[in-house]
Parts: C-alpha cells; structure tokens; sequence
C-alpha cells in the first residue's frame, strides 16, 4: 500500500470510523461536561488538537529511545506516559501564559483539564505502544513517528468534531421541552446515542 | 463503626459515582457489552480506589499539598501498572478484550477524586470504607448495564463459555442494543429510572410526614 493512501486511511479511520468520543466512549468527561454551548466546545476541541499532538509526539520519542532500549516499557509505560503528558501541559501552559495571550484565552483554562483526559493517554498510548494500536490498516509492528502523528491528528480533529456537534444539538435542546425524569444529563445521554448512530453508518467503510 | 457502614454505603447509593456524580463513564460505557468483561474490569477498578486510598490516607501527612495531584497519580499509576501484569499474566483473553482499558485506569476521574476529596483528609479505616462502597456501586452499576445489555442484545448471558441464561428462542435480539449507541441509551434511561425512583420515595417521605 503507498504511503499516501495509508496515510489517508489512518486519518479517515482516526477520525470517523473508530471516533474517540462516540464509537469508542474514551474522553467522555468533557464531552458531557463542556458541551453546553459552542464557543468553550470550540476552544476545547483546539486545546485538545494541539495538546494531542505533542503527547503523541513525546511518549512516541520517549517510548523508541529510552523505554524500548532500556527494555522497561512493560511495566513503566503508564506512569511514565502519564507523567510526560502532565509534565508537558503545565509547561506549554505556563509558556502560553507568558508568550500568546491570544492563544492562551482562548484555550488556556482548558489545558489542565485536558491533563486527565482519558482520550490524550489512550491516543498517545496507542501511537507510541506497540499492541494496542487496534485498527485493521497493514502499517507494521508498530507505527512510525509520521504515521503515529498522522492517527493522532485524525482521531483529534474527529474528538472536535463530534463535540462541536454534540454542542450544537444541545444548545437547541435547551428550549424543548422534555420529561422531568429525562431533564439534564438524561437526554444528553440519549441525544448522544441517536448521534452515535450516525457512526454506525461509517463502520465497515474500506474494511476498517 | 457506624461511621464506616454510612461511609460504605454512601458510594453505593446516595453518591454513587456513575448513576448521580457521572464520574468515570467513559469505561462503564466501553466494556459493558459483556458481563464477563464488565465484572474484571470493575474489579480492577475496585482494587486500584480502595489500594490508592489507603496509601493516600496512610501518608496524608506526609504529602505536601502542593505536589498533592502528582503524588496520587503515581500511587494510582503504581497500582494500574501491578493490576496490567496480574490481567495479563492470569486472565489473558479478558486482558485482549479489555486492551487500551485497563492503563486508562489511571486517568478514571473517580480514583484520581476520591483520593483528592476523601482520603486525602480522612483516617486509612474510613478511606477503606469510601474506597470499597465507592468501588462496589461503579462495579454494581458496570455490571446492571452489561446485563441488560448483554441479555437484551444477544439473547442470552454467557460466562466463561457457559450460558447462564438464555431468553426463549423466538426473541430476535436488537443489536443496537450491542453497538456503541446501544450503551448511550441504556444508560440515559438508566440514570432517568433512578432519578424517577429517588424523586418518588422522596416525595412518599414528604407525604409521610405531612400526614403525622
């Protein structure tokens, strides 16, 4: 397969097929939590793009040159990658801070709460750890630094989508009028599953 | 001693971490397709809360508390880490299907919040307390939803390779209940039959005690 449609196909299933929020429930505390209304959804799914990127890049170059050498992946991956990606978002934080006020009102308050955000382990976990990474493309016993950068910004960009979405749909929720029992959290969890049917539909595309 | 039993209890019901505080979902929703996986993967939670929050609560005066949250994410870490080998080492089919589960522990919002909310500032007995009731109700609620989920979706409820119920052979199982939206839905009626359930007695309580 060439290099370009692999590619394509790790971004395409990053993103829609197997959707980090809707068809694999991984990072659904923000997904619930700041999507009342659009413009923090939209500052979030930024952070998110942009912290997601960088962990993958950093677990990817800490798990090829220090874990797998020293032959202690196995038993460190989790705290190490946990520490890494913490480490590294109190540090762009704190850049921001000091160098893009721009930048950093529009998705500083994020950044912290994206530190436990499952989706950021899970992706960073499956570019840089050999064995997890479970989506049916041909791409090798483990991915390369450019594939695993290319999933990571498919399954970002479709974590932004889904919330932007989710976000609008419940910005007009807010004026029908629903059963007492299904106010709040209820039909947000309904509203999620119709949404999530939609995905359905995109399982199966190119084999995946 | 009746300190413990509230505390214990407390996590099962009135606070429970997925049906009121919605903590921790993400994992509930993802392996409840089958029962089997939802027990394991309750269980490992089960054992990291209650081991993190006796460690928490032992040296609760000893972690400074401004580099509190690093401290008790390598405790939960430490614990995830030891729970990853024992699966892999003794359950391995459950440790295939459970895959990027089981290290996401770690960032499951409801041990990293119990740490900080309760043992942090409480004694180690009572923290084991907070820790099983508040393991128990996630467990409880993983597997309810996996139950029905699981008989509903498929027809029948199978462990280990043995079936332990099956529904008469003319249901036609629905299998969205199985796919991913299947589980958003099951459990948004889930939380609205608590809810309904917890307004009623509320309200039969009140009416009680008008009458006296």
């Amino acid at each position: 397969m060439s290099t370009i449609s692999q590619f394509a196909l790790l971004f395409i299933g990053g993103a829609l097929i197997n959707n980090i929020l809707l068809t694999r429930f991984i990072g659904l505390c923000p997904f619930f939590g700041v999507s009342g209304n659009m413009e923090t959804s939209m500052g979030m799914s930024l952070a998110v793009v942009f912290v997601m990127m960088m962990a993958s890049t950093a677990t990817w170059v800490v798990w090829e040159f220090v874990l797998a050498p020293l032959g202690v992946g196995e038993f460190l991956y989790i705290p190490a990658f946990i520490l890494i990606i913490a480490s590294l978002v109190q540090f762009v934080e704190m850049y921001l801070r000091k160098s893009s006020p721009v930048l950093y009102r529009a998705m500083g308050i994020f950044l912290p709460l994206i530190t436990t955000n499952c989706a950021v382990l899970a992706t960073a976990t499956e570019a840089a750890k050999p064995g997890f990474f479970k989506l049916n493309i041909p791409v090798g016993a483990s991915l390369s630094l450019g594939q695993a950068l290319i999933y990571t910004l498919g399954v970002s960009i479709g974590f932004g989508f889904a919330l932007i979405t989710f976000a609008a749909l419940r910005e007009r929720l807010e004026l029908a009028s629903v059963p007492r029992a299904f106010r709040g959290s209820p039909i947000a969890f309904i509203t999620a599953g119709l949404l999530s049917l939609a995905y359905v539909g995109f399982s199966g595309w190119f084999g995946l | 001693m009746n300190e413990w039993i509230r505390t214990f209890r407390q996590g099962i019901g009135i606070e429970n971490p997925l049906t009121v505080l919605m903590i921790g979902l993400c994992a509930t929703l993802a392996v409840s397709t089958q029962v089997q996986n939802a027990a394991f993967m309750g269980l490992a939670v089960v054992f990291v809360v209650t081991m993190s929050n006796i460690l928490v609560s032992v040296f609760r005066n000893a972690i400074p508390s401004e580099v509190r949250i690093p401290i008790f994410i390598v405790v939960i870490a430490s614990f995830v880490t030891i729970v990853d080998l024992v699966m892999k080492a003794f359950v391995p089919g459950i440790y295939q299907v459970l895959g990027i589960w089981i290290p996401l522990i770690v960032v499951n919002c409801m041990i990293l919040g119990r740490a900080e909310a309760f043992a942090y500032h409480n004694k180690p007995l009572l923290a084991i307390a907070d820790g099983l009731g508040m393991g128990i109700g996630f467990w409880l609620v993983m597997v309810v939803l996996a139950t029905i989920r699981e008989l509903f979706g498929t027809g029948a409820i199978v462990w280990f390779e043995t079936t332990l119920v099956r529904l008469p052979a003319g249901y036609a199982p629905p299998s969205v209940l199985l796919l991913f939206p299947g589980a958003f839905l099951v459990f948004g009626f889930m939380i609205a039959g608590t809810r309904w359930l917890g307004e009623r007695s509320a309200a039969r309580a009140e009416a009680r005690a008008c009458r006296r």
